[in-house]
Parts: structure tokens; C-alpha cells; sequence
């Protein structure tokens, strides 16, 4: 195991569960880090062989779109939830 | 401040990886510590004896191998990815490191970033 | 509050992806909420929301035409890369002469730059995200 710190990383994943990405993306997310799910991810929710990470955000226009409001397996944001996240990690990772 | 740069797309199909290579290649000439990592089919970026002429394209082997002399020198490649897709040491191009954990090596990294 | 820089980048083409308009709910937000937009860099696929030419039907959004209005409103730096750009068929007036081009298309604000561009916004910027496409 690496003996570098931890980074504190906020992971913002637009790709839908079926994209190879996705995978590796929820591989890389460590305890402390938050996941935010926008865009084709928010399907993540309705995939139930995806198990989410603890600290998990989603996108409530995204999930608008593809009518999947009712799904609650996650804390819904918006635009602006979504700045002051980026605010509080230092680390962002744009997957 | 340190970036990775990771290419998980497939080598000719895609054109990630070439940007990736690019976006590595401009941290370098301003003197910023940059590496590559390799992963999932983005691996096959890797596999020597490459010969793309047929399809209209050049291949990245020659880059990637000066790849030290630009200032990069920190080449990894996921080594599950590598496993998955036959790629033992014997068929990587040269100055390649094996990564055990993918999640160790992006946490020594201040920014992990894809070309797209 | 403390008040954070951002370079935005976007490598998703409009209506290929969400990547400029879910870029564009952010920035607005981030400019909302009182922090700072250093640059916005056009990379890869994201070069097309710079074409002029671009001509969506009337009743959808006009992607290029909302990025560069917002631009605009905001005094932003904007660039476009140029490696990606020229593959892809959007020019500026000095790259239509240099290669004697039949037309030029780059819609303003946008500059045509290098990656250098990229590199200096991963230096000054406390933040740096990135709007891809979802291929």
C-alpha cells in the first residue's frame, strides 16, 4: 500500500453504469471521498448490481430528464450543490 | 503540482489517447511533473510491434518510448487491464511500470485527469 | 466564504453530449455563488461549440450562441485548442489564410490557443473541471 496521504476527492462521473469508466471510477472512490453522479450516471441509481458509496450525491435536472425522481438511493443536488461540493474537496476528479 | 493523466480508451478507434499523449507532453514543457497511466483497454496502447498504416494512422510507439527525453518519464499501466488483455512485461513497450493498485497510484497524484 | 478560481474545460460537442450545457448550469452557479471563472478551454470534440456555422432548429437551445453570450456577458477568457480545432474544421481568419481555407467560422470570444492555455489554468485555478463527452 501507498504511504502518500489520502487525498480528500470529490469524483463527478457523467457516464452510464454500462461504460468500462464507471467502474473504475467507483474502484478509485475512498471512504472519505463523495460521489456526485450527473448526466447518463444518475442511471446508477435505477441499476440495482451497482452498489453506491457511502457519500453520494446526484443530479436532480439529470434525473429529471430520465424520470427517475422517485429513486431516493442517493442525496439529490443541484447546480449550485454542486459548486459549493467543489468548494469543500480539495481534490476534484472530473471522470 | 502533480498530474496524471489516464487513457482508458482503445488505441485507433478512439483518438483519447493521442490527446492524453498530448496533454502529458505540454505539462512536461513547462517543466510540470506529469505521468501517464494506462488502463482498462487503454492498455493496448502499449503492445509493441504496432503497425497502423493500413488505417490512415501513426503509432504512438515512437512517442511514448521519447516519451523520457520530453520530460516524461512516469508511465504506468494497470496491471489487471494488463492481465485481462494478454499484456505480460514481455509485450509492453519499454519504459512502462506495472500499477498493482490503480487507486494507490492516482492518491500520489494533487490532479488525476482524463483527455476526454 | 472564500471565494475559489475555475478553469473550466469541455471536451464534449453540443448535441453529441451534455457537456457544454451541463458546463453552462455550472458556471452559472459558480459566478452565482461569487467565485471566479479564470478561462474556459474548448479541447478534443468541445471545439465545436465554437463554430459559428453551428445552426440548431429555432426551438433548441443554441449552444455556441449561449456559451459565447455568456462569455460575453461575463468577460471571460475563452480559448480553443488549436491541434484540436484545425482537425476539426474550426478556424480562425489567421488559420484560414495560413492554409488558405474557403471560409473562417471561429465564433468570438473564442482565441485559438495552445495547451499551454490548459497548463496555465492547472496552475492558477484552485479548481480545474472538466465536462466530457459520455463515450
Amino acid at each position: 500500500m501507498s504511504s502518500a496521504p489520502t487525498r480528500i476527492t470529490l469524483h463527478i462521473l457523467n457516464k452510464s453504469p454500462e461504460h468500462p469508466r464507471f467502474h473504475h471510477c467507483l474502484a478509485s472512490v475512498s471512504g472519505h471521498d463523495a460521489l456526485v453522479l450527473t448526466e447518463n450516471a444518475v442511471l446508477a441509481l435505477a441499476d440495482n448490481t451497482i452498489t453506491l458509496p457511502a457519500r453520494c450525491f446526484v443530479l436532480v435536472p439529470d434525473l429529471e430528464a430520465r424520470s427517475l425522481t422517485s429513486l431516493t438511493r442517493a442525496q439529490t443536488t443541484d447546480y449550485a450543490g454542486l459548486v459549493r461540493l467543489t468548494t469543500k474537496y480539495e481534490r476534484v476528479i472530473s471522470w | 503540482m502533480r498530474t496524471l493523466v489516464v487513457v482508458d480508451q482503445a488505441p485507433y478507434g478512439n483518438w483519447t489517447g493521442r490527446e492524453a499523449l498530448d496533454m502529458v507532453f505540454s505539462l512536461a514543457a513547462f517543466d510540470q511533473p506529469a505521468a501517464l497511466l494506462f488502463l482498462g483497454t487503454g492498455v493496448n496502447w502499449l503492445r509493441a510491434g504496432q503497425n497502423p498504416e493500413a488505417i490512415g494512422q501513426k503509432s504512438l510507439e515512437k512517442n511514448l518510448a521519447a516519451a523520457p527525453v520530453f520530460g516524461v518519464s512516469d508511465i504506468y499501466a494497470c496491471e489487471t487491464s494488463c492481465r485481462r488483455f494478454g499484456l505480460d512485461a514481455a509485450g509492453l513497450a519499454g519504459n512502462v511500470t506495472l500499477a498493482q493498485s490503480v487507486l494507490a497510484l492516482i492518491n500520489t497524484y494533487d490532479q488525476v485527469v482524463f483527455a476526454g | 466564504m472564500t471565494s475559489l478560481s475555475y478553469t473550466l474545460v469541455i471536451t464534449g460537442a453540443p448535441w453529441a453530449s451534455q457537456a457544454p450545457q451541463s458546463a453552462l448550469s455550472f458556471a452559472r452557479e459558480t459566478l452565482a455563488a461569487g467565485h471566479q471563472i479564470d478561462r474556459v478551454f474548448l479541447y478534443g470534440d468541445g471545439v465545436l461549440l465554437a463554430s459559428a456555422l453551428a445552426t440548431p432548429p429555432s426551438d433548441e437551445p443554441h449552444w455556441p450562441r449561449l456559451w459565447a453570450g455568456f462569455l460575453g456577458q461575463h468577460q471571460l477568457p475563452a480559448a480553443v485548442c488549436i491541434a484540436s480545432a484545425l482537425r476539426r474544421g474550426v478556424i480562425d481568419d489567421t488559420e484560414r489564410a495560413r492554409y488558405e481555407l474557403p471560409a473562417s467560422n471561429l465564433l468570438a470570444p473564442y482565441s485559438i490557443a495552445g495547451l499551454g492555455e490548459w497548463v496555465e489554468g492547472n496552475l492558477k485555478s484552485d479548481r480545474v473541471l472538466y465536462f466530457h463527452g459520455s463515450n
